[in-house]
This record gives C-alpha cells, sequence and structure tokens, in this order.
C-alpha cells in the first residue's frame, strides 16, 4: 500500500478503542463502591479487593478509614483477623505493627517498642467518602491530585423528563439493594448492562409477566441520535441509548422464528452508562425509580456486581411503603431473578474473553453500536488504566 | 506498597572522619566521608551515593558489604544477622557499622541498579520492521534482559547496525512502560548503513545498543506543552506524549505541531489521529512543505509556519523541539517571537546519517 492511501486510511474502531481492551484490571483514579455503610459498624474492620487493590477498611468514631489491606512486615492482609489496639490506629495481628488510620505511618511495634522503622515505614491510604448509605474508596495512584468530586463518578442528573427520576445524591432519597460476586470480567457486565439487544434474555422473565410490561425482544437504533455522548465538563462521561425517542426501534417480533414479545404497559426504560462503569436504568422496576449497577472490577476475572435501587422518599410513611415494595417486589422480581438472566450472561462470555482473544473474534451486529461508542468514549476519558498487581504492588525500588 | 520516608541525619563531625571507597559490581566507584559518629550507610545516602538497603536496623542483610581493605567495625548493641564466619571473612552490614580508618568496600550489585540513568551495553533482537512510509521505517526491537535498563522518554540509545562496525543514533518512539520492547523510527538514506540493513533484516537477529542518552526529558509543569517535530524527528516527541498519557493526575493542554517534506511522504497520521482521540486535552497541526494534492488537507508551510502567530500567553509553558537544525532554530525564533522564554525551549537535533 502506497504511503499517501495509508495517510488517509480510515482508522478501524478497535484501535481507537485500545486502552479500552487493555483494562483487564480496569480503570483507576476513579471513586468506586466498597461497601454498604451497614456493612461496617463502629470498630468494624472489612477488607476488600478492588482493581487488584487489597484494601483494609475500618470504622473508628463514626468515620471510615481506608489502608492497604498488606502488613509491610510481611506481607498479611491484616483483615483477616482484625485488631484494633487504639482509636486511631490498625494493628497488625501478627507481630504487631500497628499504622496510624489517617496517614498509614508505622506508629508502633508491639514487641519492638524501639524499633528504629516506627516512623519511618508506612503503608499507603486511599480516600473515603461515605454517602447515601455507601462507602466509596478512590481506587488508583497515591499521588493522584486533585481528587475528583464523586458527582464526577456517577450517573448524570436526569433533566429532560419531567417525572425525572432521582439522584443517588440528591437529599431525600431511598436507597437500597444489594452486592455479589460476578465470576467474569468487568467489561463483559458492563457492556451486558446497557446492551439494546440483550432483551431477549429478559422476555419471559417474570416481572415482565407480571407486570405486563412492554420490552421487546431487542432494541435496534435506526437513526442518528440514537446513542448520545454524555461529556460533562469536570463531570461524568459515557454514553446514553435514547430509548426515549424514535431513534431506536423496538423489535416486538420476528416472523422468522415466530416469536412474539408480551406486554401492554408502555414505559421506556432508558439506559445510560458512565465511566467507570456506571449503569443508570430509569423508570425500572417501576416507573418513578431508578436502578444503578456498578460493576467493580475485582480481579481481571471477577467483578463486584452492585445492584441499586433509588427512589424518591420525603417521611416515613413512604419508607415504610418503599421498603415494602423493595422487599417484595423490586429484590426478588428485579435485582434477583431478572438480574440473575444478566449474570448468567456475562458468566458464559468469560471463557471466550479469557483464554480467546475474544475481543478481536467477536462478530458484532447492528445493535451493538452502543457498545462500540461506549468502549470508545472509555478509552478517550478514563483517568488511567490499573497495572496489574505485580507492578502495582512490587516490593520497594531500593530492595 | 512500604515507602521509606526520607530523613536527613545529621552532618558528620570533622574528627575521625575516613574516606570510603564503594566498588560497585560493574567497576564504579564512588568515593564518601564517613567518621566514627555516622553508619557508612547514612554518610553514603547524606552524600548522594544512592544504595541498597532496607531495616536499617542490622536484621535484613540487604546492605552487605564487603570489606577489601582498611577497618568497618559493626556496633555491638544490635543484633545482626551476620553469622561469626562472614565476620571473618570481612562482611560488614553497611546499615551498622562506622569506619575506623581509609576503607575499600566491594558491593554485588551494579551501579546501574539504582543508576538507572548511567549508560551501559545491551542485547537486543530484531522484533519487526515496518514501513510506514517509503523513506521511514519503524523498526522494533526487544531487550534480551530487561534488568538494569531503563530511559526517560525523549532519550535515545545508539544502535550498532549488523554487519558493520558502524553505530546510529535514535531516539525511542516507545515508552519505558513498553520495556523490554523499544521502538525507532529511522529515516531512509540511499546508502545509509542502517537504511541498507533494514532492507534486509530479519526477525531475531542480534543487535547491541548503548544507552540512554541525551537530555531531551520532559520537565516537571503543567502549563502548555508545545511539541514541534520534523520528519523522524517525531519519535521522541511520541514517546513524550505518550508518557503524558499514561501518568497519574490531571494532563496539561498540548499542541502537537508535526510537518514532513510532502504530502507524498508523510506518515503517522493515524498515529496521530488515535492520539488525538485518546488524548481530549491535545491540538494537532499537520503540514507539509510542499503540498500536492489539497485534499490532503494538510497546512502548506513547515510546521514552524503551522504554529502560526496568535501569541503563547501561559507563562508556564514549555516547548519540545525535535527535527533538523534549521527548523529547531527557526522554531526557537518564532515560540520566542510568541512570547516564550528561551529556557523554557528545549530541543533535539536529528541529523541524518
Amino acid at each position: 500500500m502506497a504511503a499517501s492511501e495509508r495517510s488517509s486510511s480510515v482508522i478501524s474502531a478497535s484501535r481507537l478503542y485500545a486502552p479500552y481492551v487493555e483494562a483487564d484490571w480496569g480503570f483507576k483514579n476513579t471513586w468506586y463502591p466498597a461497601l454498604f455503610s451497614h456493612e461496617l459498624g463502629e470498630n468494624g474492620v472489612r477488607g476488600v479487593t478492588m482493581a487488584g487493590h487489597d484494601i483494609a477498611l475500618r470504622r473508628s468514631r463514626g468515620k471510615v478509614f481506608a489502608l492497604r489491606d498488606r502488613c509491610a512486615h510481611r506481607g498479611v492482609k491484616m483483615s483477616l483477623r482484625p485488631m484494633c489496639l487504639t482509636a486511631d490506629t490498625l494493628s497488625c495481628w501478627y507481630h504487631g505493627f500497628t499504622y496510624g488510620l489517617d496517614d498509614g505511618v508505622l506508629k508502633t511495634i508491639v514487641a519492638s517498642p524501639d524499633d528504629p522503622l516506627i516512623g519511618k515505614v508506612r503503608i499507603r491510604t486511599y480516600p473515603v467518602m461515605e454517602r447515601a448509605g455507601i462507602i466509596f474508596v478512590f481506587v488508583g495512584d497515591e499521588e493522584f491530585a486533585p481528587l475528583p468530586p464523586l458527582e464526577a463518578d456517577m450517573p448524570i442528573r436526569i433533566t429532560d423528563d419531567a417525572n425525572a427520576v432521582a439522584h443517588l445524591l440528591d437529599e431525600n432519597v431511598y436507597v437500597r439493594g444489594i452486592h455479589r460476586t460476578g465470576n467474569s470480567n468487568w467489561r463483559l457486565a458492563v457492556e451486558n448492562g446497557f446492551d439494546p439487544g440483550h432483551l431477549l434474555i429478559h422476555w419471559d422473565n417474570q416481572i415482565v409477566a407480571a407486570t405486563d410490561r412492554k420490552l421487546g425482544l431487542g432494541v435496534e437504533p435506526i437513526a442518528e441520535g440514537a446513542i448520545k455522548i454524555i461529556d460533562e465538563p469536570d463531570g461524568p462521561k459515557g454514553i446514553m441509548n435514547m430509548y426515549n425517542t424514535r431513534a431506536y426501534k423496538f423489535i416486538m417480533e420476528n416472523k422468522a422464528v415466530n416469536m412474539r414479545a408480551r406486554g401492554k404497559n408502555s414505559y421506556y426504560a432508558r439506559t445510560s452508562m458512565v465511566l467507570p462503569g456506571i449503569l443508570l436504568v430509569e423508570h425500572w422496576p417501576a416507573p418513578g425509580w431508578a436502578q444503578y449497577e456498578w460493576y467493580v472490577p475485582t480481579d481481571d476475572k471477577h467483578h463486584e456486581y452492585w445492584e441499586i435501587l433509588v427512589g424518591r422518599c420525603r417521611n416515613e410513611e413512604e419508607r415504610r411503603e418503599a421498603d415494602y415494595l423493595y422487599d417484595n417486589f423490586f429484590e426478588p422480581l428485579a435485582l434477583r431473578d431478572f438480574n440473575d438472566n444478566d449474570l448468567f450472561a456475562r458468566e458464559a462470555m468469560q471463557d471466550f474473553y479469557e483464554r480467546g482473544d475474544g475481543w478481536n473474534q467477536e462478530s458484532l451486529c447492528a445493535f451493538d453500536a452502543a457498545t462500540i461508542t461506549w468502549r470508545k468514549v472509555a478509552a478517550r476519558f478514563n483517568r488511567g488504566i490499573q497495572e496489574p498487581p505485580e507492578l502495582h504492588n512490587s516490593p520497594q525500588s531500593q530492595r | 506498597m512500604p515507602t521509606q520516608i526520607t530523613s536527613t541525619p545529621p552532618p558528620a563531625a570533622a574528627a575521625n572522619v575516613h574516606r570510603v571507597t564503594l566498588r560497585f559490581e560493574d567497576g564504579v566507584e564512588k568515593e564518601i566521608e564517613a567518621g566514627a559518629d555516622e553508619f557508612v550507610l547514612d554518610a553514603a545516602l547524606r552524600q548522594g551515593v544512592p544504595l541498597v538497603y532496607q531495616c536499617r536496623s542490622g536484621s535484613c542483610s540487604t546492605c552487605v558489604g564487603q570489606m577489601v581493605s582498611g577497618t568497618l567495625a559493626m556496633v555491638r548493641d544490635r543484633a545482626l544477622s551476620l553469622i561469626a564466619s562472614e565476620i571473618a571473612e570481612g562482611k560488614r552490614l553497611l546499615c551498622s557499622s562506622h569506619a575506623l580508618a581509609p576503607s575499600v568496600v566491594r558491593l554485588h550489585y551494579p551501579s546501574t541498579l539504582i543508576y538507572a540513568d548511567a549508560r551501559g551495553n545491551f542485547e537486543a533482537r530484531v522484533a519487526g520492521v515496518e514501513w510506514p512510509a517509503l523513506s521511514v521505517a519503524k523498526l522494533a526491537i526487544a531487550l534480551e534482559r530487561r534488568a538494569g535498563f531503563s530511559f526517560h522518554a525523549g532519550q535515545y540509545v545508539r544502535i550498532k547496525v549488523p554487519g558493520t562496525g558502524q553505530w546510529r543514533s535514535y531516539s525511542m518512539c516507545s515508552t519505558p512502560r513498553d520495556l523490554p520492547k523499544m521502538e525507532f523510527l529511522v529515516r531512509i538514506i540511499p546508502g545509509g548503513a542502517m537504511s541498507e540493513y533494514l532492507r534486509a533484516a530479519r526477525e531475531g537477529e542480534r543487535l547491541q545498543i548503548e544507552g540512554p542518552l541525551g537530555a531531551f526529558i520532559l520537565h516537571p509543569g503543567t502549563g502548555l506543552h508545545v511539541f514541534v517535530a520534523g520528519g523522524t524527528g517525531l519519535a521522541p516527541i511520541l514517546a513524550m506524549m505518550d508518557e503524558i498519557r499514561h501518568a497519574s493526575g490531571p494532563k496539561p493542554k498540548m499542541l502537537l505541531s508535526f510537518g514532513c517534506a510532502s504530502d507524498k511522504t508523510f506518515f503517522y497520521r493515524d498515529e496521530i489521529e488515535l492520539r488525538k482521540w485518546w488524548i481530549p486535552q491535545l491540538s494537532v497541526r499537520l503540514s507539509a512543505d510542499r503540498v500536492e494534492d489539497p485534499a490532503s488537507g494538510l497546512i502548506e508551510g513547515t510546521p514552524v509556519d503551522a504554529l502560526g502567530t496568535e501569541a503563547i500567553s501561559d507563562p508556564q509553558a514549555a516547548a519540545y523541539v525535535s527535527g533538523p537544525p534549521p527548523m529547531i532554530e527557526a522554531a526557537r525564533r518564532r515560540l520566542a517571537e510568541l512570547g516564550m522564554s528561551p529556557e523554557r525551549i528545549y530541543a533535539e537535533r536529528f541529523v541524518a546519517s
């Protein structure tokens, strides 16, 4: 091929989103949910792994602190057998290396109080924010500054809907949900979350039948504007499937296989996905409610699947009503039965992408435009690709 | 990752101070002054000679050295991890030893272990040759052993052209994070030693490199980064842009002005388009001295012409200029006219050979 022809070639989408394909361990320098507030009581210690970072969380005098969950001495996880000897430290249960909660500096060694390491060695800490009953940790490079606000790593506020769903960070909201382990890479989970073509796995789900909801067999982009890019200045970046417009066509039947979607109640459930991989489904599982999902990378083969419902709630009576709906309708039918099908699909994709060269072997079709757009947007706006832990956990360089 | 908080030990008292020679595995010697009231390790660190160490309390043996001559006495009020026979052989823990006489200590690691910037010779193999344009080759090599070699984006190495006794210098267009793979852009010159070699180069062939060399590196700063590159002078600029792309934290605004001799020989357009997508802070001007096809979309002129005449108002701005010497001189003049101070203009000269 002549040089002049090369120079005017159109760049393939897969080259544009190459950094996304590199992000096996997730994106870094971003806020991820670590635990529900109620999972970490006063003086509690819990260990979590996010994007390969082992992190110990401790609540002391109401405030949550996050430290690297590896003692500098022999590398054991301190969360395996929590030991808290003072209100402002976390001790390692093995030899008593004791670290300050706020700075990670070695304050004492229980059995070596005059040790020269004291005050010199430290383990890294992580920024923590607790909002809406969820503990968020900023996972990534310790030196990253300035910290982005939590709002930048959240779904956008909906402003183009008269009956707009609530935002997680609003006042007077009801927030409840679950999280569980997904046995697939985080990207397969993200791409399942907003996939316009995957409604097929939901067409016979209990919630669809019970609420007579008109969901379709799938949704196909047929006009410009089907996929909107979210690019708020200093705010969320991602994509939105504009199901509330005529740019998407709902496929209700396929005569070739004599298949027809049921349901008469038509209420759009618009989906959007923002970095680092947060799904918002509007008006789901019921009009006026919003479902949020995170797919927090644990390692390159597992993610923590967070499913949260957000609704407006101004008083105790509304809270009791929401609890009734959550316990008897939303969690069993939406978060469990409906989303179990999604979890199944993501785990079914895993071996193709893990063992094979899935990212280069897949054959995407018309409704995958949203997937390609998401990959390109993620490649452009992420705050860094997480290195595998062999690199970021390597021992001190002087060794 | 456990990280040491560095503290500055007190300066040595003038009395009882002796010269200690530190002899590294690679033959490099460093001399320090150490007295009876300061540990040898502390004295070395204080005088800017980094050594390998860890616990600083005599427990881990990381800082062990072999006494060749002189007298290094270890303290007695610590439990030391050396056994008696090792001490008898002259092994000493530098974190717990005082110099009582002029001494020479041999260390078991090369100075390059810590002096990553020190140059050395390394074996590599050809990993591939691509032709982005008729007059430009991209040479990829892989180091045989990664250990001991590191560099800063923007630096170069000398490559011994296989089958000849000739050495040629090329800037890496890859970044340190791509090691042990390294990539170079080579301008093809009829009859040139490397040019002739690359036409017939085979994957897996061995070659020797020396480096890293050069001081054309990124300087800290959050102001506008102006990159001006001509021809294969693009190589170190690409490495710098990719280094910034992978760095943590907010990215500076960047402007790349890149030009080639003609639109027919213009290369790496898609590589630049990719970076425009990956780095939202980057804007790009592409030019060619001669533009025959207006549909190419290239600005006619040099990359210095393409900078335009709009003043650079950011007082924190820095410029990185890479290309043939006349282009560098023109860029210096133009950037000064646009308001940049000369000491914030860094340049790398490319001379065809």
